[in-house]
């Protein structure tokens, strides 16, 4: 657990990077600092590794006083991933990442073994070690970073904008990665980015900043979302936050109509009877195209529907594990304005039209409201102390 | 007659090369005279600059400029001086050589480190690493290609200079060209300054040699590729 | 010290004064001049450079002493071989800087300049040499104020300067005549410098604020630094 209390940075000619911070990050869970350029994120960031030292303030790593301790073996202990990675350019991959084991000693073959490890787990071919960075393409090199800050399996984990240079694809795989890993290792990471959507994609919780290093809100992101503590916030979270925020709301008890699923040897018959304007089409249980049936009225009762011209799916959602944010994309995107719901093998379970969603949605505005009120009586302080709970279990069969 | 026919008719001439004052006795003062002073500067001037490139700062850049106007000592004028008032002694030709090697060591160390990627100083600062591990692991090796250039630099330099040793009568290359400039024969000083070329450009081909050795793997490749 | 002997000599001073000042100023001049259109060319012509630094690597190495030397028989015991070998010098030294200094124009500067309609000469003169004057000047300064240095040895093949000093005060035993040598060899040197730094400020005034850091890597991408 991290504790900043009342940290203040000034420099020297007067400019004030943070401004009596009171922050608590909790142990085992990911918080992240966002804000815009100049607002104190990145300095309060590497004052927890005493790259930086505080003005006035004093910050405690699991009730101790960062100040007591030397500042090197501090570091050893806290992993520290950089947005240029930094790494040295005249070590090979592996002895990158055994640079903090070999400092506290390790022999250095039991670190390279280490090294061999963790570049498996953040999803590198182990045939990499022996390259230098150089030969790393963005993507790797970043993910080596992450290999190397947890080489001596820190507790801490501090990351600096760790993915804004890489392109977009290359930043989602890498966001996906933290989170699996963060699953399995439960470290205390602390990472900034100027990027509202990463902070909410990857935060346990979100502590945003104003310019000139003050504090707007700290809140696990779907309070952000749903009750920014003022303009400021709802700024800076974003115009849409309101469908933003059916990302954290689930599909799984989703009312779905399976009448309107046919498989591709139905006959254009069957599907007049079915009653539905749009024929969701399948072959082998999957999704293959949308049929109108008002096209259908001129063809031969016994035409297989596979054989029917058919408009594209566009995508489909996964019931239980998409939220009802892909859902709504999915139905907008879809001709017939219904969404495709399939199981996590692709088999598709029914479809949704747009008044189903509307159910779910306002049921999850219940549930906001519900949230709003209780932000108003008790307003997120540096001690918004939940953690990111799905509503799964809270979300019967939608009325 | 060209430079070279007077140089290469020297130098052919069995007879220099035996007796007192012969070409191999000389050569072998000459590259004592370059050997010592050159250790001596890069003992003093990569550590000086090593740790100046370190801590960085506005003090760095006014020791780098006076560093610099360094270079504007005559070391003619410091080696008359020094044997006016000293002699014979060593402190005579080593002190001015010394001066003289030292600015292109200073100032290659201290740019070696200064152009260190700021985020792998970063990082190596950030993952607890004591100064002076962050200078001998990182800051160095990835200095290395410019210390070299630097030393380089300085060996040519000595190697010439070592010559004017000979002008308040010391021994080296020089005696040749001194000798035979006073007594109007072309060939020894023709020859003296052939032979001193021919030094230097193997101290360019040892160097090159020692490049290959000593910079890291990864600078060297990423050198090539870029 | 005898302090009188300076104003009794003040003529023979002030000449031997002008004629170093000539022999270490002009040839970094004339260095500059050629540097510019084959730094240049090989800044644009990246295949061009390679060969160009190979060339000016071992002529670097050639002593400037062995380099009079070797011009002797061609142009006598005059200013002109003294010009031409240290003119040699300053190529070697202001060459790499015009093609580092051209090469770290960003490019995303040179981009810009081209999508305004710039031609490649215009933006060579009004864009990338501008930016690329203070590490040009670096240059310049190591080649005038070691040019100052160096053309003192010219007096061991009887070119006149302020080395004369030097010898004829040993000669004579006579530490006054060595000192004023110093002196002024140093001062001379230090006041071109000043000089040249104020010539850089008065040509980059965009430059004033800013640390020199960005000039640090540029050497990074040179082999010779002096």
């Amino acid at each position: 657990m991290i504790t900043f209390e009342a940290v203040t940075k000034r420099y020297p000619d007067g400019t004030v990077a943070v401004d009596e911070l009171d922050l608590e990050v909790p142990a085992g869970k990911t918080m992240v600092l966002v804000g815009p350029s100049g607002c104190g994120k990145t300095t309060s960031l590497r004052m927890i590794n005493r790259l930086v030292e505080p003005t006035e303030g004093t910050i405690l790593l699991d009730g101790t006083d960062i100040k007591a301790r030397n500042p090197a073996l501090l570091r050893r202990g806290i992993g520290y991933v950089i947005q240029q990675t930094g790494l040295f350019p005249h070590r090979t991959v592996e002895d990158n990442i055994a640079t903090v084991p070999v400092l506290t000693g390790w022999p250095r073959k039991k670190a390279r073994g280490r090294a061999r490890e963790l570049l498996a787990l953040v999803g590198l071919d182990p045939a990499l070690a022996r390259r230098y960075p150089y030969q790393l393409s963005g993507g790797q090199q970043q993910r080596v970073g992450v290999a190397r800050a947890l080489a001596a399996d820190p507790p801490v984990l501090l990351m600096d904008e760790p993915f804004s240079a890489v392109d977009p694809l290359v930043r989602a795989s890498l966001q996906d990665q933290l989170l699996s890993l963060q699953a399995e290792l439960q470290k205390t990471i602390v990472l900034v980015t100027h990027d509202i959507e990463e902070a909410i994609k990857v935060g346990d919780l979100v502590a945003l900043f104003r310019p000139h290093g003050k504090l707007a809100q700290v809140a696990p992101p779907e309070r952000l979302l749903a009750a920014p503590a003022d303009d400021y916030v709802a700024g800076f979270v974003g115009f849409d936050r309101g469908i933003r925020r059916l990302s954290f709301v689930s599909t799984a008890g989703l009312d779905l109509d399976s009448g309107a699923v046919l498989p591709a040897e139905a006959t254009v018959t069957q599907a007049l009877d079915a009653g539905r304007p749009w024929i969701c089409v399948t072959e082998a249980g999957h999704p293959r195209g949308w049929v109108d049936t008002a096209a259908l009225a001129t063809l031969p009762g016994g035409t297989p529907l596979g054989q029917v011209a058919a408009e594209p799916i566009g995508h489909p959602f996964t019931v239980g594990r998409d939220s009802l944010r892909a859902a709504l994309d999915a139905a907008v995107l879809s001709p017939a304005g219904q969404a495709v719901a399939v199981d996590e093998a692709g088999g598709v379970l029914g479809v949704a039209a747009f008044d189903q969603l509307r159910s779910a949605i306002q049921h999850g505005a219940i549930q906001h409201g519900a949230i709003q009120r209780e932000a108003a009586q008790a307003p997120d302080g540096p001690r918004g102390q939940e953690t990111r709970e799905v509503q799964h279990a809270q979300e019967g069969p939608v009325p | 007659m060209s430079f070279f026919n007077w140089a290469w008719d020297w130098v052919t001439t069995d007879a220099n090369w035996h007796g007192s004052g012969s070409i191999p006795q000389q050569l072998l003062a000459h590259l004592g005279y370059s050997i010592l002073p050159l250790l001596i500067a890069a003992l003093i001037g990569v550590p000086a600059g090593v740790a100046i490139g370190h801590r960085g700062g506005k003090r760095a850049v006014v020791v780098i400029n006076v560093a610099n106007a360094w270079r504007a000592i005559p070391t003619l004028g410091l080696l008359i001086l020094l044997a006016v008032f000293l002699g014979f002694s060593a402190l005579t030709w080593l002190v001015p050589l010394v001066v003289l090697a030292i600015p292109p060591i200073l100032v290659n160390s201290y740019e070696g480190v200064v152009a260190v990627d700021p985020s792998v100083k970063d990082a190596a600062a950030g993952m607890g690493m004591t100064p002076w591990q962050q200078v001998t692991r990182v800051e160095i090796p990835n200095a290395i290609p410019l210390i070299l250039v630097g030393l380089r630099t300085s060996a040519i330099f000595v190697v010439a200079t070592a010559t004017i040793a000979a002008y308040i009568g010391l021994g080296g290359l020089g005696r040749f060209i001194i000798d035979g400039l006073a007594s109007d024969q072309y060939g020894p000083v023709a020859g003296g300054a052939l032979l001193v070329v021919l030094l230097a450009v193997l101290v360019l081909a040892l160097f090159a040699g020692l490049s290959r050795l000593v910079v890291p793997a990864g600078l060297r490749k990423q050198a090539k590729t870029e | 010290m005898m302090w009188s002997w300076i104003p009794e000599n003040a003529s023979l001073i002030w000449q031997l004064t002008r004629e170093n000042l000539y022999l270490g100023v002009v040839p970094a001049l004339i260095g500059l001049a050629i540097a510019l259109p084959l730094g240049i060319i090989a800044a644009r012509w990246r295949w061009f450079y390679p060969p160009v630094l190979a060339a000016v690597n071992i002529l670097y190495a050639i002593p400037s002493l062995a380099l009079f030397i070797a011009l002797i028989p061609a142009f006598g015991l005059t200013d002109t071989t003294v010009v031409i070998a240290l003119t040699v010098f300053s190529l070697c030294v202001i060459l790499p800087n015009v093609v580092a200094g051209l090469r770290g124009v960003p490019a995303a500067v040179t981009q810009a300049a081209t999508a305004m309609g710039y031609g490649p000469l215009r933006r060579l003169m009004t864009v990338e040499l501008p930016l690329a004057v203070p590490v040009i000047i670096a240059g310049l300064r190591v080649g005038v104020v070691s040019g100052i240095s160096l053309a003192s040895l010219g007096q061991l093949i009887g070119v006149s300067s302020l080395g004369y000093l030097f010898i004829d005060g040993l000669q004579r035993s006579f530490p006054t005549e060595i000192y004023v040598g110093l002196f002024l060899v140093i001062v001379l040197a230090l006041v071109c410098d000043l000089i040249l730094v104020a010539i850089r400020r008065a040509l980059t005034p965009w430059a004033a604020a800013q640390p020199e850091r960005r000039q640090r890597r540029l050497r990074q991408l040179t082999e010779v630094t002096p």
